[in-house]
């Protein structure tokens, strides 16, 4: 009987380390802590994007109908055939190629910071758009917007027994307003769900990047996710930030 | 009894804590191409001239500018366009599997594609890089450790080889790649970091995404490069086909096709950054019409094409490639 017992305690023992382990990679101690203190990665900065790819249709506007790489739908195809620039002029929509899921992808230097201990700011200098990554749950708007209502959550890895700990972000927007992921009047829907999984890279001399890999999910105007990768690095000198407003044309 | 029992309880607290606190991400499988980056770049090939969103040098640049279409159809070039890290411009699909010890342990990550030509092996055993002497295999020589989710990868030993696809932008054999290799559900991103003290004035960065594909759409590993000569006149003459430095007619294709500004275009560090938009502001007009590769993906995948009466449309695909895309040949 004492010998049962024994082996019980041991593989009780064993256990509860095992549970207490899995815990700790998951972040979870037991105690509600802030987003910003449990963060397994510093996204804080000024980053700016490295237009090493997609250059003729990220840095500048590309011609009506160029919508090569992105999977529009039909009635995706006939949207951005029809854009017309004067026309958002017009409505006061200059901002439509400066939504979030746009955003992203355009020319930028963006800055990160804690707004609150449960709030990533994001702010850009490319159309000085402002996006709020929310931890936690209670957060709610009703009208739609540009950035859309963002949800956030961190991804631990390691960090049990006093190992290396590792992360990254994921974030989910919706409630966006209808815009443009291309300059040229490529649309997305007001039903567009945008996902981003945010993740900072070191080189041995101090270089850091962020790696921003997105998914645009939308059943009005793509026949399937569009996904991409977008690489920012982490700027020491600020000095480059230069707010513009948004432009519907260039 | 208690002896055996303390003994069964060490082993399985030993066995607890020799576990990592966090495991590897099993990379293992295949991963389907998602072009919805640098299509032209992956697909069809960059236009001559088109060096925009590379830091190259002036060496590099002019390198680049003495290529022609008929260079690769050379024996001895054919195999410049192979790369450990060419598949991130490629249009491709991926897989990975992994190499164990006796014991089961994985000791290394292997990346196979179409377009390697060879399978590039990341030793996370904790070896050492050879001796900067060493042979230079085509695949590299490769190592990694995991941070998280992220493999992170050292790649030297690469021979010179092109950096973009058909447009001759070179990258020489001392370039170094820092790779980093995150799986995320069914989402893989690879992000390179290309350092080259000859052709690069500063690291050239490339992030890809890929998805897994249960079902596998990689065909054969190709084990060689082609050792035709494509070119009857080329045959045995020794003749290097080139442009000499001026004489490139396409050097102004991007200028001339998109309106871009040429230093754009020939590809200078700081036409990669916002504030160069200062500069385009000025001068840039946008082309009055798509006239190339304006609904590429579309193309590409076979899916529905355009309305009748719209620019982009997929019109132009012969009939027996539109059949294998979508299964007609309307």
């Amino acid at each position: 009987m004492k010998s049962v017992f024994a082996v019980n305690t041991a593989f009780t023992l064993v256990l509860v380390l095992a549970v207490d382990s899995a815990a700790q990679t998951r972040g979870a101690r037991g105690t509600v802590a802030s987003a910003r203190a449990e963060a397994p990665v510093d996204l804080t900065g000024q980053w700016v994007a490295i237009i090493s790819e997609d250059w003729r249709w990220r840095m500048i506007t590309p011609p009506k109908g160029d919508i090569v790489s992105i999977p529009l739908s039909l009635q995706g195809q006939q949207t951005a055939e029809a854009w017309d620039p004067a026309k958002d002029e017009a409505a006061g929509e200059q901002c439509r190629a400066y939504g979030a899921p746009g955003l992203m992808r355009g020319p930028i230097r963006m800055r990160i910071s804690w707004q609150d201990d449960n709030t990533l700011k994001l702010e850009t200098d490319y159309g000085t758009q402002t996006r709020l990554l929310r931890f936690g749950s209670g957060t709610t708007q009703t009208s739609r917007s540009w950035q859309g209502l963002t949800s956030a959550q961190w991804i631990v890895r390691g960090g049990g027994r006093g190992a290396p700990r590792f992360g990254s972000l994921k974030t989910v927007t919706m409630n966006l307003r209808a815009g443009y992921l291309r300059k040229n009047g490529v649309p997305y829907s007001e039903r567009a769900v945008f996902t981003e999984h945010w993740d900072v890279h070191s080189l041995p001399n101090g270089d850091k990047y962020l790696v921003n890999t997105n998914v645009v999910e939308d059943p009005v105007y793509l026949q399937a996710p569009f996904q991409t990768a977008i690489h920012y690095k982490l700027e020491r000198d600020t000095s480059k930030w230069d707010p513009t407003p948004c432009d519907a044309r260039f | 009894m208690r002896r055996a029992i303390l003994k069964v309880t060490w082993l399985l607290l030993g066995a607890l804590w020799s576990t990592p606190a966090f495991g590897q991400v099993e990379l293992g499988g295949s991963y389907a191409i998602r072009m919805h980056e640098d299509y032209i770049e992956r697909g069809p090939g960059s236009f001559l001239g088109d060096f925009t969103g590379m830091p190259l040098s002036d060496e590099g640049r002019a390198k680049a500018l003495r290529y022609t279409s008929s260079l690769p159809s050379t024996i001895e070039r054919q195999c410049l366009a192979q790369s450990p890290w060419v598949g991130l411009y490629r249009p491709l699909a991926l897989r990975f599997w992994s190499e164990t010890d006796e014991s089961g342990r994985v000791v290394a990550w292997v990346m196979g594609g179409d377009y390697l030509r060879d399978t590039v092996t990341i030793w996370i055993d904790g070896r050492e890089h050879p001796s900067p002497n060493a042979w230079h295999p085509s695949s590299g020589f490769s190592t990694g450790h995991w941070e998280g989710d992220t493999l992170v990868v050292r790649t030297t030993h690469v021979k010179t080889a092109w950096i973009r696809r058909g447009v001759g932008i070179p990258g020489s054999d001392r370039s170094t790649f820092t790779a980093f290799i995150t799986r995320r559900e069914n989402l893989l991103t690879i992000t390179t970091v290309q350092e080259d003290p000859i052709y690069l004035t500063e690291p050239h960065v490339v992030s890809r995404v890929w998805e897994f594909d249960p079902r596998g759409s990689q065909g054969p590993l190709r084990d060689t490069c082609n050792v035709g000569v494509e070119i009857p006149s080329l045959e045995d003459t020794g003749e290097v086909p080139h442009y000499l430095p001026g004489q490139n007619p396409e050097e102004d294709y991007m200028v001339r096709t998109y309106n871009i500004p040429k230093e754009a275009a020939m590809g200078h560090a700081h036409t990669l950054y916002p504030e160069y938009r200062k500069t385009l502001r000025s001068i840039y007009q946008p082309p009055a019409s798509c006239g190339r590769y304006c609904c590429g993906w579309i193309e590409r995948q076979g899916l529905p094409g355009a309305a009748p009466g719209l620019t982009c449309n997929d019109g132009n695909l012969p009939p027996a490639i539109r059949k294998v895309l979508t299964g007609t040949e309307r």
